[in-house]
């Protein structure tokens, strides 16, 4: 499909447009962090704590007098890299589970599928815990943990995926030509089934994004001063009656990210891949 | 003449899962079939869904492992070979199959689609795999601009052009058709016979065409063999099928088949009732006895063999030596053949 | 006086790509208690013609203009809830994948039933015995445990019959049959075509067979008319179209059959491909793949003119 085409659609489906204008824009926010954010996330200024939202200080200070507004834009870049990070560790533990379950079938790809069941069956932010009192608290560790708890998914998609392509023609077409399970498998199979992981990707980011600040939020990720959303959240919630802005705004933007995520991976899924049903 | 292939007592059977707590069954696709196909010639294979032509097709070109039964390419035994040591025929061999949009990969453009067969098989050179492939469009009848198109971008037509010149980029000595005019339109469809027939000359090819559509069968094939239920009921030259029809389920398959001459409107017909019986548990003694008006004590209990009924014209059934069911056969083909 | 006299009926569907003229000016008259055919290749426009006439056209779809007079009363002018009651009642429509059209989780006795309870007010004993009859009707032996059965346990054939049985329920002056053997095989096709006939000739009612086979059309049909892009552009009678087709492009299609030639022989056939229904070529839509193509042929649309009695076509070389 043509770059244009994709466009053309993606503009009929406005809903999916405006997912795309609020990624871009947080994108944008995280790139342009330095320039945008008036002080350094750590700036500490404690003469200044906890200063309701003004001009000058548009969402306020926290009980360090740090500017929330900095650290919220700092945030986006954390958040971002974090949320990128987990899908890509999960597509690819995730995809290749599913290519080989999905290809080669009988008695891997029924082991491979109850791991897959287990994993999924368990609540992730647990599995996630467990894992991570295993491995010790930081963001590395988060982003492992969760990769590690979340990928079932994209083994689910991918395998029902490559057995349906599995009995399509042109696989067959590609065996009589003489062609090797592997070429099949890169060549043939992969390409097709593509645009359901890109899908899959954009629907997982949210969640994934949501998973780290739960777990940041808990004190396991991010350790101060990172300016990490989830744990200005936990910051703040010691303060929500008397310093309400502090929690509030990371809040607003962890929420609008995983909007602009969930409405872009919806118009993508209709655009790209009509039949994927998660 | 030579045979290129030879087939012996060849049978396939699946396995299917009954329901969530039911039973695995057989599914016996292809039971019991002998034949052989001579070089440079089309055999037809004649018969309705589900009859095991198809699995046929792929068991001769061993796209799947066949339960029992013996396979011969050019005097080789292919049946029980791994993929490995069967990459030699892969290269004499090529399939077409019923649905060119299905049979294509929708993300490899034509390029790199007719590109794939040479490179598997060590042609590595970029001219000589340029000068194939242009070589290849012209034989086909496509233009050079479509190289870089996909699939969806080209119409049916076409991507069954592009299938055809996939499955003879390597010169192959064996083509199975598997129903390749089936889902195309009639205008479509005698460009495609036309293609297939002159490559045919030219090549030297051998053809194994599958298909339900007797009128397409009989302007291709020089042989015919007509399937019913994974078994070979009757097989024979073109002509004396035709013009000598013996079997009672030919013969309702040939009166079934509307022939586009509104002449014909009023010949009475041969229709039989009833629908092709389950592959799982196929009727004892002939397959056809349940829905053969003439069927009587022994096609209920004994399976009729193959036997030579004429010359070169083999029959399964019991009573073709009392029953006459020309009368329904002949009016109607004359009437096709008249008109050259 | 015809039973269905549709005239100019245009139907286009805006899509994302451009409008579609999917029936671009169709007309065509079916006669009481015959069997007309619609024959074309794929895209020609033909199911969107009987999908017009029964008003089933939905968004991005719209019936642009035209007229589809039945019993003198315009289809498509008259309001829906009018509409409601000639559809199944007046007219029916068979489809070609019956198992579609069947509702999965209802019996097949109540799914023919149902229309018939509300349309004639029936009482339940007096709808199962008009159901079981039309099950004998459609020739499924075994009436009372059949109408019992789920759709799913039935092959496609006692589908098809099924589908016939419930679009027969309310006794239509005109059955729409969309390809109805498509996905049989031969001999069932020949069954159920059969049937077809036969109830057809009981119930005097009348048939339009839309088809690409023209096979059928020969064995069954009474009257034809052919479509290519969106309009009709040859009717008459099968033995007249078939002895002497005028339009060249149902020429060329009926050379494209192998029929009549020496085993092995080169077919005849038409140059070209259909065109994209997005940008169907000026004037006369089969200029650019005709032999006898003239300047005024790419300038001007040919009219659909009666060039002998009852044989109509619409090609420059026979206008007078």
């Amino acid at each position: 499909m043509k770059i244009s085409n994709i466009l053309r659609l993606m503009f009929g489906y406005r809903t999916s447009c405006i997912g795309a204008l609020i990624i871009l824009a947080v994108s944008s926010v995280a790139i342009a962090a330095d320039v945008i954010a008036p002080k350094h996330y750590s700036d500490v200024d404690i003469v200044k704590k906890l200063q309701p939202p003004s001009w000058k200080c548009i969402f306020g200070t926290d009980h360090y007098g740090r500017d929330v507004f900095s650290r919220v834009v700092y945030g986006t870049r954390i958040a971002l890299w974090v949320g990128l990070l987990v899908v890509l560790v999960e597509a690819l533990v995730g995809v290749g589970l599913g290519l080989i379950a999905g290809y080669y079938g009988g008695g891997l790809d029924k082991v491979i599928l109850a791991i897959t069941d287990m994993t999924w069956a368990l609540p992730p932010i647990v599995l996630a815990l467990g894992v991570i009192t295993l491995i010790g608290p930081g963001l590395t560790q988060v982003v492992a943990a969760i990769a590690l708890v979340s990928w079932p998914p994209f083994t689910r998609v991918v395998r029902a995926k490559m057995v349906s392509l599995k009995e399509r023609e042109f696989i067959l077409a590609a065996r009589s030509i003489g062609e090797s399970s592997l070429n099949i498998i890169f060549r043939y199979l992969l390409p097709n089934i593509v645009p359901s992981i890109i899908v899959l990707m954009t629907l997982t980011l949210p969640s994934a994004i949501l998973s780290t600040t739960a777990l940041s939020f808990l004190g396991f990720g991010a350790q101060p001063p990172t300016p990490d959303w989830g744990a200005m959240l936990s910051e703040g919630a010691a303060q929500l009656i008397i310093a309400p802005w502090i929690a509030t705004f990371p809040g607003i933007f962890i929420v609008i990210t995983a909007l602009g995520f969930n409405l872009l991976g919806d118009g993508l899924r209709d655009i790209l891949d009509p039949k994927l049903k998660i | 003449m030579e045979h290129l292939v030879e087939v012996q007592d060849l049978k396939k059977s699946f396995l299917t899962k009954g329901g969530i707590f039911g039973k695995s069954s057989d599914v016996k696709a292809v039971d019991g079939v002998d034949l052989y196909l001579n070089k440079g010639e089309t055999l037809g294979v004649v018969g309705e869904s589900g009859c095991g032509k198809t699995t046929l097709g792929r068991l001769v070109l061993r796209l799947i492992k066949p339960t029992s039964g013996k396979i011969n390419f050019d005097e080789v035994d292919i049946t029980n070979l791994s993929e490995r040591k069967l990459l030699w025929l892969r290269k004499r061999t090529g399939m077409v199959f019923q649905d060119p949009s299905a049979s294509l990969n929708p993300r490899m453009n034509i390029r790199s689609t007719l590109k794939r067969p040479l490179v598997v098989h060590g042609i590595k050179d970029k001219n000589t795999i340029q000068k194939r492939i242009i070589e290849m469009l012209e034989k086909v009848g496509l233009n050079e601009d479509q190289l870089e198109r996909f699939p969806h971008q080209i119409s049916g037509g076409q991507q069954q052009r592009v299938a055809i010149a996939r499955a003879i980029m390597l010169n192959p000595d064996l083509v199975v058709l598997d129903e390749p005019t089936s889902s195309l339109d009639v205008s479509v469809q005698a460009q495609i016979l036309n293609l297939l027939l002159k490559l045919q000359r030219d090549l030297n090819l051998t053809y194994l065409f599958i298909t339900h559509d007797l009128v397409v069968e009989r302007h291709v094939s020089d042989r015919i063999v007509v399937m019913y239920c994974g078994k070979i009921l009757e097989s024979a030259d073109t002509d004396e099928l035709l013009g000598n029809t013996m079997h009672p389920y030919t013969v309702s398959l040939f009166s079934s088949t509307p022939i586009p001459n509104p002449h014909l409107k009023s010949t009475n017909r041969f229709i039989v009732g009833g629908e092709p019986p389950s592959l799982i548990h196929p009727p004892r003694g002939c397959r056809f006895h349940p829905r053969c008006p003439y069927a009587e004590g022994k096609c209920k209990k004994v399976e009729p063999k193959l036997v030579e009924a004429a010359k070169d014209h083999f029959l399964a059934c019991h009573k073709f030596e009392e029953i006459d069911l020309l009368t329904y056969v002949k009016r109607f083909w004359k009437l096709m053949e008249r008109l050259n | 006086m015809p039973l269905l006299d549709v005239k100019g009926l245009k139907t286009y569907f805006y899509t994302n790509r451009g409008v579609v003229k999917a029936v671009d000016g169709a007309s065509f008259t079916v006669n009481e208690n015959e069997i007309f055919c619609l024959v074309g290749e794929t895209g020609c426009g033909k199911s969107v013609t009987a999908l017009s006439i029964m008003r089933l056209i939905f968004p991005p779809g719209k019936i642009l203009s035209g007229k589809a007079l039945y019993k003198e009363e315009d289809l498509l002018k008259i309001p829906e809830s009018e509409m409601q009651k000639i559809r199944g009642r007046e007219i029916s429509m068979v489809f070609q994948n019956p198992m579609n059209s069947l509702n999965p989780v209802f019996t097949i006795g109540y799914q023919i039933s149902e229309a018939p309870t509300v349309h004639f007010n029936l009482s339940k004993k007096e709808a199962w015995k008009r159901t079981t009859d039309l099950i004998r009707d459609v020739k499924i032996t075994d009436a009372d445990t059949r109408a019992k059965c789920y759709p799913h346990v039935l092959s496609g054939g006692m589908r098809q019959r099924t589908m016939m049985a419930m679009m027969l329920s309310c006794n239509p002056n005109l059955l729409i049959a969309d390809e109805p053997t498509t996905s049989l095989d031969v001999t069932i096709q020949a069954q159920i075509l059969d049937l077809l006939i036969e109830i057809k000739k009981k119930r005097r009612m009348s048939v339009i067979l839309i088809t690409h086979n023209f096979g059928l059309v020969a064995e069954f049909g009474d009257r034809v008319a052919v479509m290519y892009c969106g309009k009709v552009v040859e009717i008459g009678d099968v033995t007249t179209i078939f002895r002497n087709p005028l339009h060249p492009y149902t020429r060329g299609l009926l050379r494209c059959l192998p029929i009549g030639y020496k085993r092995k022989s080169k077919l005849g056939f038409i140059p070209g491909t259909l065109p994209s229904p997005i940008d169907t070529p000026s004037g006369c839509s089969f200029h650019p793949r005709c032999e006898h193509s003239t300047k005024s042929c790419k300038l001007r649309e040919p009219e659909l003119v009666e060039y002998e009695k009852n044989h109509f076509v619409a090609c420059h070389l026979y206008e007078r």
